[in-house]
């Protein structure tokens, strides 16, 4: 017996020196990676349009019925969060963002010069009257103007919502609000415009007038108008809402997985972005490191706060362009079956747009058209996108208004003041709706503390006792030996005696919680740490598991 | 001992192995990405070996060159569906526009009908005159209608009674139409050079000259010429004439048939309302028609039968033949509850009501004709390509299929 154990333990002695392989570790070293590496050269991606009507017709009538995988987003870290990217930059909620900050957004330059312009050609894309033109100082803006029934509004929309987005994370072009005087208006010789005959004949002054009859005029003859900067780098078209591009190399994760494009169904809702095509995108190749790679834009987010191109549109935030549904109910019903946006009040303001929060339904919110992205959207990453909305206050809502420009500070006011009410609603919608455990933290002591964002944000109450399970978690096999479990009334716990004790190895702790208005929290976010010489650190967190059944909890908060 | 020995040998024979196999591991693993980024840099490095330039699939690239052709002025082609004249049946046509300057067209085209109504025509439009003020239509063409209804003249007329006549007609004219500020105000003016040759009618039904005569029924199997000049003013504010939810048109039109022969000259007076009231944001539209229409002759000159105002048919008394009601004076009225189901469909009850006088000293709000029915409209926001309605009156039921709004 005692030979036969020797023989054995010679045996394993040898095989121990083969160290464990690297494939298929849970956890890597550098994990949770803070930015997506842009490691390859994109400069040989080619300009890509998308068609608007295909894409309308794709959307309202293939991309309606696409089921959602409920999948995860791909393009999480391991703990749950957003890495910085092309597409992303963690701004509100991951640092604090002032008011000054806000109000800022993505200006880095001065404004327009409008002393003098001069109009380039004219403006190609959406129905809102504008044109391309340079300023004084030699820069070239896209340059666009209020509606007459609306002064002030489409300008000051733009300007807010690009801003919020902006601190949401997204990369914005810059824009400001400028005026513009005919009377000081030359037309650049090679200026053209396309005229019926589908020829292009040379922009005349004519044809100005005809933008700006289209116009809001101030009573001293000028407009006011929102300009923006043209981009920097070179414009390779437009992003899709699904897929990947085939000539970016650095383009990974399909865009329908990626977290903050399936988040704009959120903020979409919260600032009534309702024009949410791909042909409002920008790719435009910039210089990074040495290489070209691929700057993702959101590049026209105007049509917001009850803004968008044509007026004598109700449905705008409450069904798609074409909405079986409603078609079927409004026709059997001969127009009896009302829809709520036939009778949502709204306050009525020359400066702002069909913009209410009273009647607003986060989980019930559509833009003209879904995407992929929007319908891929589940529990997890709504839950991340509320947090992002809830991390504006309402002094940054203010500030992010206040570049509106508006001369009616009732204006003003009512548009902060739906903001607030849209923000409170997608909170309360999608908070509680999975287990919100946020900011766990594990000191070398063993305290494990954290935080529950939805009792926090005040839109649940606190449950009844929180639950951790603790295990050893073995990173090269997803093994697990469970160490013990223990309850707390509080958000702070104890780990029990007999943890790991060893630099470099996992446990996992499963918190879960009872609450009776809330039986989606007794699924366990899943967090992981590892053991560092100085204690334990996050390094894993799984709110909703990989592929999770529709009926399952964070899909039901989704409409 | 021996347990010792084949320990030292197993560890001997082993430890190499082992050994060996570690360093095999070794070296996977600095192929193997030993950190997150470095997994992902593995995956873009792999993607890179394999770029293919984005490009539209074949369907959107097929859907990009349609729309380019229908909206930056490369279709030259397009489909015709008006006929002739009322009452022809479904039509089939086509027409070819040119561009004469970037803004001016010449559209020729033509339609026939089962019931061989034919129609060539061509029409020079400038829209944009007097600095976007005026709009210049120049038609020039003719037509032929095989089988037109005719019940007789007043209001006291039997469907039954129908006899059919044909006609052709050459025209010309020219209209001006101007907005002097742009805005919801017009005024326009036109001349007309024409003839109309009335001609025995075919079809299932007997030709009029079988049941009328010339001193019996004016103007029959006359050849009348016209210098017809037209002068009207008004007001629009409907955001659109082809397809609106709101707004007002009130317009009067003047009319004058001169006959160089001095027999069929007459002159006519047309008055018009169209109200469209929204109601719960313009999901719902109560649409209010009004027209009257009041021929008088020349002195010592008929009116022939053929140009006396007439309604009935799929744009007025719609569950009646077209052409029903026929006299100098005539009257239309019109309700329809529009519904919006979508931003393409709307349906609609409508209801009709009106009647032909012999002047207007006759004209009274009783005896009137009427019909109702419900109706589907398939339409853009500036136009209504396909309406199609089924309508119920004392004379029948009644299906519409036309390509233009109702009003």
């Amino acid at each position: 017996m005692g030979r036969r154990l020797t023989i054995l333990a010679a045996v394993l002695a040898a095989l121990a020196v083969v160290p464990a392989l690297t494939a298929g570790l849970k956890f890597y070293p550098d994990d949770p990676i803070r930015r997506e590496p842009e490691s390859r050269d994109a400069s040989k991606a080619v300009p890509l349009n998308i068609a608007l009507f295909y894409e309308y017709a794709i959307n309202l009538f293939v991309t309606e019925r696409h089921k959602p995988s409920n999948t995860r987003a791909q393009n999480v870290n391991t703990i749950d969060e957003v890495p910085d990217s092309g597409w992303l930059t963690n701004r509100i909620g991951t640092t604090n963002l002032s008011g000054e900050q806000i109000a800022r957004g993505p200006n880095v330059n001065r404004g327009p010069a409008p002393e003098s312009w001069v109009i380039l050609r004219e403006k190609t894309a959406g129905t809102s009257p504008g044109f391309t033109a340079r300023d004084a100082n030699g820069q070239t803006w896209f340059v666009q103007f209020d509606a007459p029934e609306y002064p002030g509004a489409s300008t000051a929309d733009v300007e807010i919502a690009t801003k919020i987005f902006w601190a949401l994370g997204y990369n914005q072009v810059e824009t400001f609000i400028t005026t513009f005087d005919p009377a000081k208006v030359t037309i650049d010789p090679k200026a053209t415009v396309r005229r019926l005959s589908g020829v292009r004949t040379a922009y005349t002054r004519e044809d100005m007038n005809i933008v700006l009859e289209r116009a809001a005029r101030s009573a001293d003859g000028t407009y006011r108008a929102s300009a923006g900067r043209l981009l920097e780098g070179k414009v390779i078209g437009n992003f899709r809402y699904s897929g990947v591009r085939s000539d970016d190399p650095n383009d990974l994760v399909p865009h329908e997985h990626r977290r903050e494009l399936r988040a704009l169904r959120v903020f979409g809702a919260w600032l009534n972005l309702v024009d949410l095509k791909a042909g409002n995108t920008l790719d435009a190749l910039v210089e990074q490191n040495g290489r070209s790679v691929v700057r993702h834009y959101l590049q026209d987010v105007g049509s917001s706060l009850g803004m968008a191109n044509d007026y004598g549109v109700w449905d705008m935030g409450w069904e798609y362009f074409y909405d079986g549904p409603a078609t079927k109910r409004r026709f059997l019903s001969f127009g009896f079956a009302l829809s709520p946006w036939q009778t949502v009040p709204y306050k009525e303001y020359p400066s702002v747009g069909r913009f209410e929060g009273s009647e607003f339904d986060p989980t019930t919110w559509k833009p003209q058209t879904p995407t992929t992205a929007y319908l891929e959207l589940r529990g997890d990453d709504a839950f991340w996108a509320a947090r992002k909305v809830m991390a504006f206050s309402d002094d940054l809502i203010r500030a992010a208004v206040h570049v509106g420009q508006f001369t009616d500070a009732a204006a003003e006011n009512h548009v902060a003041t739906v903001l607030m009410q849209r923000r409170d609603k997608i909170g309360r919608a999608y908070l509680p709706a999975v287990n919100p455990i946020v900011n766990p933290s594990l000191d070398a002591g063993g305290r494990l503390t954290f935080d529950n964002a939805a009792v926090s944000a005040g839109f649940a109450n606190a449950p009844s006792v929180y639950r951790a399970t603790w295990s050893r978690f073995d990173n090269a096999t997803g093994d697990t030996a469970r160490i013990g479990e223990n309850d707390s009334a509080t958000t702070t716990m104890t780990a029990p005696a007999n943890l790991p004790g060893a630099p470099g190895s996992f446990i996992e702790v499963d918190i879960s919680a009872e609450s009776a208005s809330n039986p989606s929290w007794r699924k366990a976010v899943r967090t992981f740490f590892r053991r560092t010489a100085d204690g334990w650190k996050l390094v894993g967190l799984e709110r909703l598991p990989q592929k999770i059944d529709p009926t399952d909890a964070g899909t039901e908060a989704r409409p | 001992m021996k347990g010792r020995l084949a320990a030292i040998l197993l560890t001997a024979v082993l430890l190499p192995a082992a050994t060996a196999a570690a360093q095999e591991a070794a070296a996977v693993e600095e192929q193997e990405p030993q950190t997150r980024e470095g997994l992902i840099e593995q995956q873009q490095a792999d993607k890179d070996a394999t770029l293919t330039p984005a490009k539209p699939d074949k369907a959107e690239a097929y859907v990009t060159r349609i729309s380019d052709i229908f909206l930056a002025g490369q279709m030259r082609w397009h489909a015709f569906f008006h006929s002739a004249y009322s009452g022809g049946g479904f039509t089939m046509g086509a027409g070819y526009t040119e561009f004469l300057s970037p803004n001016n067209t010449l559209d020729t085209r033509g339609s026939i009908t089962f019931s061989g109504y034919k129609r060539i025509e061509s029409e020079f439009i400038a829209p944009n005159l007097f600095g976007r003020r005026g709009m210049l239509s120049a038609i020039g063409g003719w037509r032929e209608a095989t089988q037109v209804g005719f019940y007789g003249i007043g209001l006291g007329t039997n469907v039954n009674d129908r006899a059919n006549y044909s006609f052709q007609q050459p025209y010309g004219s020219a209209t001006l139409t101007v907005r002097p500020n742009r805005d919801l105000f017009f005024v326009r003016g036109g001349l007309e050079i024409t003839q109309w040759r009335q001609n025995p009618g075919s079809g299932d039904f007997p030709s009029v000259e079988t049941k009328y005569t010339p001193s019996t029924l004016p103007g029959l199997g006359a050849h009348p010429a016209y210098a017809h000049t037209t002068a009207a003013a008004g007001i629009d504010s409907r955001p659109a004439v082809g397809y609106a939810r709101r707004g007002t048109l009130l317009s009067a039109t003047w009319q004058d048939y001169s006959d160089p022969d001095h027999a069929f000259g007459f002159e006519q007076l047309n008055y018009e309302v169209i109200q469209h009231i929204p109601l719960v944001r313009e999901a719902w539209v109560i649409s209010l028609h009004g027209l009257l229409q009041n021929a008088y002759e020349k002195d010592g000159q008929q009116i022939p039968f053929f140009m006396l105002p007439a309604i009935g048919g799929g744009d007025d008394l719609r569950a009646y033949a077209s052409w029903r009601l026929r006299d100098r004076t005539s009257l239309l009225l019109q309700a329809e509850w529009r519904v919006i189901v979508n931003r393409f469909l709307d349906m609609a009850v409508f209801y009709d009501t009106g009647r032909v006088a012999h002047g207007m000293n006759d004209l009274k709000l009783s005896d009137l004709k009427y019909d109702g029915g419900i109706g589907f409209r398939f339409h853009g926001p500036l136009a209504t390509p396909l309406r199609i309605e089924l309508a119920k009156g004392p004379e029948g039921f009644s299906m519409v299929w036309a390509a233009s709004h109702a009003f």
